[in-house]
């Protein structure tokens, strides 16, 4: 027992030796969640400083005189005149699959009443992006489920997929499918016992939106069975400016965590706009001085220096891949306001959605035409690239041919069919929101659009008709179905089971 | 914003002037103010009150105020700071104090830097890893 009072005494002995050695400052002025500090002669470029009671910040300003640091949280206690410390340490959050199934705020705490996250790393929350000799083209697939996006502007594993599009035209909507389908996938891979199957795990960073808003995706995801593969990180539009700042470098260190450790990740900043005018936000209040639409000059490498830290890195860098999905909110369609050019410019493409698509009903409304995918085609399986290769050119002619429609019977032969297959095309890619389609239903009803087999349908019933296909695929033809997605690639014999499945399917669809 | 700008560097050229040899000389800051009082510069104020920063700023860092609870011997400031001077490379002169919330130990300022061995520290520091 005398053993454990020593240990004791000791202890306290060696408290009251050792000098603690820390480098200080005074608030000088305080408000709207942005500290001026006199002091702190030692401090780094976005290094965390404690704030009394436990309140954090991260000093953003370095100035001859005077350091300017943004408040993470709730500032109200704080006054003029108060002690603050240099923590020589660069905020860290904690990550890991302890993470997975929950809601954390933007610096990792959890936030929706599950208790304490299990978690031994913590990773920090600005990191240099991976170099040139550690990264690895992408040559992997990442279905979003979305048929439109699988065959006509496919992405792979590693890559940087901008959504774009007005408010309310569906890109949370597809982000959050992409999502599922993940999902879908990881419980079919685990289940096949495949050794070589690599899951994907998904974050989800939403900045700056309603509480509400989060609260309907997280039912959404718990609905579909998807939370369990996903980590929601939320700044909420009642956040500091500061924490909505920070949050998509939180998520992109959680995902990194995944990347170095022989795994996939996909993550979804929604979005980058409102991530930008936090910034603005915090850098007029630091007055930094601005430039174009008030925008701080650094405001391009805000968003060049979180996109690149997705990567699909080398077996001696970690062996895995963090896949980018930002989202950014266009007003009026204008793709070439600051931001959005600034973000098209350093994403590997992007998929635009329109307003007067999503009014006419074309839902997804993804605009072909200005859609692309830089890298993907790359990663495309081949089964999808033998189906639906032509489908991008048809559905381009199709738009610049839609004007001539209204001439009806004067059109020739030729310039008909091409309108009819298009807008059989157009009905085919329609598809509510949180249904994404597994790759092997979207190969199967590609290949019979390919082959003819809608052609005597009428445009109205062609949603119907390839929902019945479908439907009949995955209850009656499963095995068909498995190796269409094992064998990735569809050879004489799948294009036989095809076809026998087809004409199997026809008479039942009156 | 220019002209605030201006104001500091005035500020820092007397600065410079005060300084000989590498300390902030007491004769040569009288200089500058008996100076400025004969001259007096534009914005006379705004100067020097910027000049007053800097020089309070010098005096800090050459300054280590050693806070104590209970006695403190003469020996021991002696020793901190020439422990200080060496490790900032100037010669620090130590100003004592008497402070008795720090319940026990000693706290030493030099300018952004707190060295803290006080009980009151370790408690401080022990409550806020415990809320
Ligand atoms: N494919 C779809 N089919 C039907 N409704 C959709 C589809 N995609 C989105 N919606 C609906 O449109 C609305 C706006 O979608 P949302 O994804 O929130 O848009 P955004 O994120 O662009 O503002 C939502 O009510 C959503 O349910
Ligand atoms: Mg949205």
């Amino acid at each position: 027992m005398s053993s454990v009072i020593e240990q004791i005494e000791q202890q306290i002995a060696n408290l009251q030796t050792k000098a603690v050695a820390s480098n200080t400052g005074k608030i000088l002025k305080i408000g709207d969640g942005v500290a001026k500090i006199d002091g702190l002669s030692e401090v780094m470029y976005n290094e965390m400083i404690a704030f009394p009671g436990g309140t954090i910040g991260i000093a953003l300003n370095l100035e001859e005189d005077e350091v300017g640091a943004v408040v993470l949280g709730e500032s109200n206690h704080l006054k003029q005149g108060d002690e603050v410390k240099c923590t020589g340490t660069l905020l860290s959050v904690p990550v890991g699959n302890g993470l997975l199934g929950r809601v954390v705020d933007a610096l990792g705490q959890p936030v929706d009443g599950k208790g304490a996250i299990e978690s031994t790393e913590t990773y920090p929350v600005e990191r240099i992006a991976p170099g040139i000799i550690e990264r690895k083209s992408v040559d992997q697939p990442l279905m979003t489920g979305i048929q439109a996006i699988d065959s006509m502007i496919p992405i792979g594993r590693g890559q940087r997929e901008l959504i774009i599009g007005d408010r309310g035209t569906g890109k949370t909507t597809i982000a959050i499918d992409t999502i599922i389908n993940q999902a879908n996938i990881n419980k079919v891979g685990i289940a096949s016992g495949d050794p070589d199957f690599r899951p994907v795990y998904s974050i989800y960073v939403a900045i700056g939106q309603k509480n509400s808003n989060v609260a309907r995706t997280l039912g959404v995801l718990e609905e579909k069975g998807a939370l369990e593969y996903t980590i929601i990180v939320s700044a909420p539009a009642a956040d500091a400016a500061a924490n909505q700042y920070i949050a998509p470098y939180t998520g992109a260190a959680i995902g990194e965590w995944f990347m170095a450790n022989g795994m996939d990740a996909l993550i979804v900043y929604d979005d980058l706009s409102k991530h930008a005018a936090a910034y603005r936000q915090m850098s007029l209040i630091l007055k930094r001085p601005s430039g174009r639409e008030a925008y701080p000059g650094d405001v391009f490498y805000l968003h060049s220096r979180l996109l690149e830290r997705s990567a699909r890195v080398s077996k001696d860098h970690g062996n895995g891949s963090l896949t980018a999905l930002p989202i950014i909110e266009t007003l009026a369609g204008d793709l070439a306001a600051y931001i959005p050019t600034n973000v098209i410019s350093i994403t590997d493409g992007q998929i635009f959605l329109e307003t007067d698509l999503f009014n006419q009903g074309i839902r997804p409304a993804v605009s072909v035409g200005l859609s692309v995918s830089r890298v993907g085609s790359a990663a495309q399986q081949k089964a999808t690239k033998q189906v639906a290769g032509k489908i991008k050119l048809e559905l381009a002619q199709f738009r610049e041919l839609a004007a001539f429609a209204q001439f009806g019977s004067d059109l020739d032969a030729k310039t008909k069919a091409q309108l009819d297959r298009g807008a059989r095309i157009v009905e085919l890619f329609k598809q509510p929101a949180f249904n994404p389609i597994p790759i092997e239903q979207q190969v199967g009803v590609l290949w019979a659009m390919q082959n003819n087999v809608f052609d005597d349908i009428d445009v109205s019933k062609m949603v119907a008709a390839a929902n019945s296909l479908r439907d009949f695929l995955s209850s009656r033809k499963e095995a068909l179905l498995t190796s269409i997605r094992e064998k990735a690639k569809i050879d004489d014999d799948l294009t036989a089971q095809l076809k026998a499945a087809v004409e199997e399917w026809k008479p039942t669809f009156a | 914003m220019t002209q605030n700008k201006q104001i500091k560097q005035f500020a820092k050229q007397l600065l410079k002037m005060s300084v000989e040899g590498g300390d902030l000389s007491a004769d040569r800051v009288d200089g500058v103010l008996k100076a400025l009082d004969k001259n007096p510069p534009r914005h006379h104020i705004a100067v020097l009150k910027a000049y007053l920063k800097l020089v309070e700023r010098e005096v800090a860092k050459s300054t280590a105020i050693i806070s104590h609870a209970g006695v403190i011997g003469a020996r021991s400031v002696e020793l901190i700071s020439k422990q200080l001077s060496a490790k900032y490379g100037r010669s620090i002169v130590p100003i004592t104090r008497e402070d008795p919330s720090l319940i026990a130990g000693l706290r030493v300022v030099v300018d952004c830097d707190v060295y803290d061995s006080s009980i009151s520290n370790v408690l401080s520091t022990l409550e806020s890893s415990l809320s």
